[in-house]
């Protein structure tokens, strides 16, 4: 295959090129939210909940990255199959959904769409729920 | 192996790894799919009994406390008011002697559903406890359900409700059908639905909800025990509302 490609002429080998470097980066953004997860730049947008409560239902490297399929999770479990008790935390089953994040981070400005405006991601959960 | 060819196998290798590690990273988050295997709702069957003869003449406690229970959608336009449970009065043509009687219609909850039969999207579909209801994320508001239901029970959100009256439940948006889904979030939670609660708050008790796979339930035995009739039994879509004295 590659003995192959030396026998191209070298518009080819152009082509092959600009690819490569259009590829390298689109790699590195696929690759890059899987291997560093502490980003410090999400430190400026994501608010800290009330102090009283200690501890999100999972890690907050989890929780940031991967809260939606959390949710997602919860969502086709309620919705599909009416079973509200989930196995979020470990080992414990729990009725909890979307309305439960309310508890802690109480604004929805501060703590849902100013990570998501500066990620330029729109989810519709608050045209049918209620978040204040 | 010359050094152009170690370093394109070497760029190929390379891409390829990175290739797999973010099909490895999608995979392991569609690994952890709903299966649903322990839902509390398999085996169970539910359905409804509206007593006709309890139920009252001008009273529209039931669709009131449906409205405010389920954010429904009312902007004041005939053309737009979404109605879960709707009241009407039966009169005989050919009999005038025979007393007006009034009911309830809403969402028959069919064993064999047209609604979820014609949904593009499995957006409409029937639970393992019975209970027929919208999947809102999924519908795309193609209103084939609407056209398909011979029971009009299926309206369009021509609208949003403006607010939500019930803010531990979601309003939908423009652009979804819905119906009754028979209160399956009060259900959940060992609850009976808002028209139930409404109905027995006026002491007419005229509407019973619970699970017919249960023989030692009070809609298994207001069934058996009385003689009841369901809508439309010729269409073969065998609808889960009971009607006692129809």
């Amino acid at each position: 295959m590659f003995k192959k490609l030396q026998q191209y002429d070298k518009g080819t080998r152009y082509v092959a090129l600009v690819v490569l470097v259009i590829l390298i980066p689109l790699a590195y953004s696929i690759v890059k939210p899987i291997f560093a997860h502490n980003d410090p730049i999400t430190e400026v947008f994501l608010e800290k909940p009330d102090p009283s409560h200690t501890s999100c239902v999972r890690d907050t490297t989890y929780m940031r990255l991967h809260h939606w399929e959390l949710l997602t999770k919860i969502r086709e479990e309620v919705v599909r199959y009416g079973n509200r008790t989930i196995e979020i935390r470990d080992g414990k089953k729990e009725a909890i959904g979307l309305n439960d994040c309310r508890n802690c981070h109480t604004s929805r400005e501060r703590f849902c769409d100013r990570c998501h405006n500066a990620v330029n991601l729109y989810p519709e959960c608050w045209g049918c729920h209620y978040y204040p | 192996m010359n050094r152009r060819e170690f370093l394109e196998a070497g760029g190929g290798i390379l891409f390829a790894g990175v290739s797999c590690a973010y099909a490895g990273h999608l995979l392991t988050s569609y690994a952890t799919k709903t299966t649903g295997e322990d839902s509390p709702a398999f085996g169970k069957k539910m359905g409804m009994v509206i007593d006709v003869n309890k139920c009252r003449k001008g009273c529209t406690e039931c669709l009131k406390a449906c409205k405010a229970e389920n954010n429904i959608a009312q902007p004041g336009d005939s053309r737009w008011d979404v109605h879960w449970i709707r009241k009407v009065t039966l009169k005989d043509k050919n009999n005038t002697n025979v007393p007006e009687k009034p009911v309830v219609l809403l969402c028959n909850h069919c064993d064999k559903p047209p609604c979820a039969q014609v949904c593009p999207v499995q957006a409409t579909f029937k639970r393992p406890d019975g209970i027929v209801i919208v999947d809102y994320h999924r519908c795309i508001g193609c209103r084939y359900c609407v056209i398909a239901c011979p029971y009009n029970a299926r309206y369009f959100n021509f609208k949003e409700a403006e607010v939500w009256s019930n803010k531990g439940y979601p309003r939908r948006t423009h652009g979804v059908a819905e119906a009754c889904n028979l209160c399956a979030h009060r259900l959940e939670i060992g609850d009976v639905p808002a028209c139930v609660v409404a109905c027995q708050n006026i002491g007419a008790g005229a509407i019973t909800v619970g699970d017919m796979n249960d023989p030692e339930s009070d809609i298994s035995k207001l069934i058996a025990n009385n003689s009841t009739k369901r809508i439309r039994m010729d269409l073969g879509t065998e609808p889960k509302v009971h009607y006692i004295g129809l």
